[in-house]
């Protein structure tokens, strides 16, 4: 009698400790993007990363149909319904998208804003993401360097809609004019192949001689425009693209482009996936982190952004792998109070 | 209450109506198309409710009930020209425009929203007016009209506002869009397209402008010749439909905080499936003179529920919209083979 | 003076002239727009979109309207682009597959219209939703990137400068269309069935196969638009055909086409999409607003189907009259 006792003893310590290390294991994290765009392919191998290396249940990619706020917010809804508890949302629309986060954090679930930001007050605990500001301003300091002394810079970037664009309108200003440089014009909301691919190409065949530079803060914009200076065979105009699309690092070994500024939609999944499973496990958010500031909160982590010209072009995976690392290794302690 | 309203009296000779009526006049419920699609939502909801966890639970009860009263408000917007015989591709633009309106006269003009609110939908009506008088005035289709109205209205109201959204709105917007009632289960939007589909069964069995209307529609020169102005009567079906296109859109704002340009998609043709599907599913004839607004209002619901019930299954997002046009052509089918069925049992 | 009055009545006299006139005008305040690189620029612009009028314009002669040509190029450019990437399939054999399928969806469309009886535009609205959403069930919203050097090159150098390879395919195809509406039986009875259907029903013409004809020849060039737009874009972009609507309507309405059915024009058709070209790219040139594109296009439209009507009333009157 008594080696039964002992045994079910065993057996239900064992299944305690089991329970105990799987209450980490109800994590179901919904990566979410504003709808499809190449940018946020790499979020669903970080999700499965993620899941499997701190042990979730769940860490998916969840994309809406199109870049449609009712689509995206139908999306969430649904997703809280199928028993996610956790989310990663690029949010549609800056204001727009602050109620749905709210009720998404009514029903208990922690939301990072991640590659893009809400408007403050909002209930998404930060927003991880590229400091965009500072990226195009970077980006155009390159390109003004690699245009030495040309002034006429052409501004190509994404969608109106998108909370970011007009961050990156106003950094490329801010550069150009610290350097006696001037935007000559500014195309925007040509973040999809056929509106970018009509207007750079009529604006280029009547005004190539009519600009010097090109910075392209958008995926779309800088494939389609590498595409054009490769069709006119162009390599008086410099340009400085974003993202890594394997046509723009084709142009930029080939002489093209000058360069491009990598983001981090890699390590904003990983990491993202990371922080809200602690903060399900009793993390909070440390009040006096050291967050940054832009136009839209003040609650803001910088995932990273790295210039690469063509020395570092086959490189550039790995430059971007050690800024994640980076991050994440002291991630908890900076940003985070945990109890246990 | 006759589940479908039409300009000809049962009584009438040589017209049969579209479904065969009992003793009292009455047609037999269980043949309406309104009955049909009782049993549709009730046969999804169980399915739904027993093969997806969480279908029938409070947030998700409430999600779907708010995202239903935005689609049955622009079915009704559509089915108010529909009964003209004509069409309104402009229903997005027109009801962005009265939103985008209503927050620039909160935002710029500095007006209290009430105030606010009402300067929206008489945009959405002066938009529809100006419509339905090109209609009429060039003798042109409405699609085509429309059509280029649409383009029109949109690109005007873009360049006004310069792309841009107005996100300050008073709280009041956002807070409605969130409540919660009835045990947290229902949003108080449902219950505004409710009302609004009460008026308008008021006013197509009740009023004479609404049997004006579906004259208008059925025979225009019957109706003229019977001193109905037809010209006058399809200008306030557009007029109306401009109104219900805005009150759609601020129901819009309402969920989401903000009045985005974008919130109806490019020239605001996102809008234009739910506005067909809606009253095509009630059994609102397009050759005009027919209307069905309960059945517009059951055909909208159904359509967010099956869509709802779809991403809970996770059938994959993108399969959806394929569903959807499906299920387009299979109510216009089965209309078309029920109203043969009983068309030929009425020869027999 | 007769011989001017002639011309005035004819459907491309008027477009013609509205271009001759733009291209003056466009072209005094900006020289490069008379340049090779823009002319090459144009071209490709124009030798689409020709195919997408084309494709409406057919329909829109048997007096029906068509919702679903860009979702049918849509389907077929993915079609395309997959077919090649994901089943390594030869260029010909692909691009001849995706021109199947987008004659399959016309015929689709056009034996629902005849079989059933309903509208074609309910019958549209719902197959544009259908192939649109097959199109993305297959891709899931993800373009594909694998196109062969030899499409990419198609769709962008030229033969003769400044004319692109792209114009061959529309220029023959605008000459076969001009032939079939002209010469040929088939051409005559889509016409007439256009024009007044229980005539043409009386007079024996089949109206079903005429509508099921019209239809497929309508979903082949709308796949052959697709397929030509990915050669031009180097990608299988699913999202090819979403803003197709207002053009396809624009080009044929502005070439005198009356949408009632029985009468379009081939050439004034396609001075339609010249104007429509030329107008998109000065709004770019001069820097105005992008979206007064949208204004400009209806408003382009309204004006149009206003005169159209008024002509059609002045000939009412004179038949009347006499």
């Amino acid at each position: 009698m008594s080696r039964h006792i002992r045994s079910v003893v065993l057996a239900g310590l064992a299944l305690l400790a089991g329970a105990g290390t799987a209450a980490a294991d109800d994590t179901r994290v919904a990566l979410v993007p504003g709808g499809p765009h190449p940018y946020f392919a790499a979020w669903e191998q970080a999700g499965k990363d993620a899941a499997r290396d701190f042990k979730l249940a769940a860490a998916d990619y969840k994309v809406p149909q199109k870049w449609e706020l009712s689509t995206q917010n139908q999306l969430l809804e649904s997703l809280v319904t199928q028993g996610y508890n956790a989310f990663l949302v690029f949010p549609g629309d800056p204001v727009g998208s602050v109620s749905t986060v709210a009720e998404l954090a009514d029903s208990g679930a922690p939301v990072i804003a991640t590659a893009g930001c809400l408007k403050d007050p909002s209930e998404a605990q930060f927003c991880l993401g590229t400091d965009v500001g500072n990226s195009a301003y970077l980006g155009t300091k390159e390109l003004l360097k690699a245009m030495a002394g040309k002034k006429r810079i052409l501004h190509v970037t994404g969608f109106l809609v998108d909370p970011n664009t007009q961050l990156r309108i106003d950094a490329v200003e801010k550069a150009a004019k610290e350097d006696g440089a001037q935007v000559v014009q500014v195309i925007a909301d040509i973040d999809a192949p056929e509106p970018a691919e009509e207007k750079i190409n009529a604006y280029l065949a009547a005004h190539a001689a009519d600009v010097d530079g090109i910075v392209s803060t958008a995926w779309v914009p800088s494939v389609v425009a590498a595409n054009a200076l490769r069709r006119i065979g162009d390599k008086r105009i410099q340009m400085v693209a974003i993202d890594h699309d394997e046509v723009v690092l084709k142009a930029i070994k080939d002489g093209f482009l000058h360069g491009t500024m990598l983001q981090n939609p890699y390590g904003q999944a990983y990491i993202g996936s990371h922080v809200v499973d602690r903060l399900r496990n009793g993390c909070t958010i440390k009040a006096d982190a050291p967050w940054k500031t832009n136009a839209l909160t003040s609650h803001f982590v910088d995932s990273g952004t790295v210039f690469v010209g063509a020395d570092k072009v086959d490189t550039y995976v790995s430059a971007m792998q050690d800024i994640t690392k980076n991050l994440l290794a002291s991630f908890d302690a900076t940003y985070l109070n945990c109890n246990s | 209450m006759h589940a479908e309203d039409s300009a000809a009296p049962p009584s009438q000779v040589g017209s049969p109506p579209a479904t065969p009526r009992g003793a009292s006049g009455r047609p037999r419920f269980w043949l309406t198309n309104e009955f049909g699609l009782i049993v549709l939502i009730a046969v999804f909801v169980t399915a739904f409710g027993l093969l997806t966890p969480g279908f029938l639970s409070p947030f998700n009860l409430f999600a779907l009930g708010r995202t239903a009263a935005i689609n049955v408000m622009i079915g009704l917007s559509m089915m108010v020209v529909i009964v003209t015989g004509g069409l309104n591709l402009a229903v997005g633009a027109i009801g962005v425009c009265g939103a985008m309106a209503c927050g620039w006269l909160i935002q710029d003009a500095g007006l209290p929203w009430p105030l606010a609110i009402l300067g929206g939908l008489a945009m959405g009506a002066a938009l529809g007016f100006v419509n339905g008088w090109t209609i009429v005035r060039s003798g042109l289709h409405s699609f085509i009209i429309t059509l280029a109205s649409m383009s029109i209205f949109f690109g005007l109201m873009i360049f006004l506002s310069r792309g841009e959204s107005y996100r300050e709105l008073p709280s009041v917007f956002s807070s409605f869009g969130r409540l919660r009632v009835l045990d947290g289960t229902l949003s108080p939007l449902v219950l505004v397209a409710v009302a609004v589909a009460v008026l308008l069964v008021v006013l197509y069995r009740f009023t004479v402008a609404g049997r004006e209307m579906l004259a208008a529609g059925a025979k225009p020169e019957a109706a003229a010749l019977s001193g109905i102005r037809v010209d006058r009567v399809f200008i306030y079906c557009h007029m109306l439909s401009g109104l219900l296109a805005g009150i759609a859109a601020l129901m819009l704002v309402a969920r989401n905080g903000a009045a985005l340009p974008s919130m109806a998609g490019q020239l605001g043709q996102d809008w234009l499936l739910p506005a067909f599907l809606g009253p095509v599913l009630g059994g609102t004839l397009l050759s005009g003179g027919r209307v069905s607004v309960v059945g517009t209002f059951l055909g909208a619901f159904l359509v967010t529920l099956l869509t709802s019930g779809l991403l809970l299954l996770q059938v994959g997002e993108f399969w959806v919209q394929a569903f959807l046009g499906l299920l387009l052509l299979l109510a216009v089918l089965m209309d078309m083979a029920r109203r043969s069925f009983l068309a030929r049992r009425r020869m027999v | 003076m007769g011989a001017l009055s002639r011309y005035a009545r004819t459907d491309w006299f008027g477009p013609l002239l509205v271009t001759v006139l733009a291209i003056i005008i466009v072209g005094a305040f900006n020289p490069s727009f008379l340049s090779p690189l823009n002319i090459q620029v144009l071209l490709l612009a124009i030798s689409v979109n020709a195919l997408i009028a084309f494709s409406q314009m057919i329909i829109i002669a048997v007096g029906q309207m068509n919702l679903s040509v860009g979702a049918i190029g849509g389907l077929a450019a993915i079609s395309f682009a997959g077919m090649m990437q994901v089943w390594g399939l030869p260029v010909p054999v692909a691009a001849v597959l995706a021109l199947l399928i987008g004659l399959a969806a016309g015929m689709v469309n056009g034996a629902f219209i005849a079989w059933t009886g309903i509208s074609a535009f309910v019958i549209t609205l719902a197959s544009l939703s259908m192939f649109k959403g097959i199109n993305l069930g297959i891709t899931q919203a993800q373009p594909f990137y694998g196109i062969p050097d030899a499409v990419k090159a198609f769709g962008n150098t030229t033969f003769i400068d400044p004319l692109p390879w792209l114009v061959l395919p529309t220029a023959l195809v605008a000459v076969g269309l001009w032939f079939l509406l002209n010469r040929q039986a088939l051409g005559r009875f889509i016409l007439a069935v256009g024009g007044n259907s229980h005539a043409a029903e009386l007079s024996g013409i089949s109206v079903g196969f005429t509508v099921v004809a019209a239809h497929a020849i309508s979903g082949l060039l709308a796949a052959l638009a697709g397929i030509m737009l990915v050669a031009r874009l180097q990608i299988g972009q699913p999202t090819i055909g979403d803003d197709w609507l207002i053009l396809s309507f624009a080009a044929p309405v502005i070439g005198g086409a009356v949408l009632s059915g029985g009468h379009v024009s081939v050439s004034a058709t396609l001075l339609g999409v010249v104007i429509v070209a030329i107008i998109t790219q000065a709004l770019v040139l001069f820097n105005i607003d992008p979206f007064l594109v949208q204004v400009v296009l209806g408003v382009l439209i309204l004006w149009a189907v206003g005169i159209n009507r008024l002509r059609e009333l002045r000939l009412r009157k004179a038949v009347a009259g006499v």
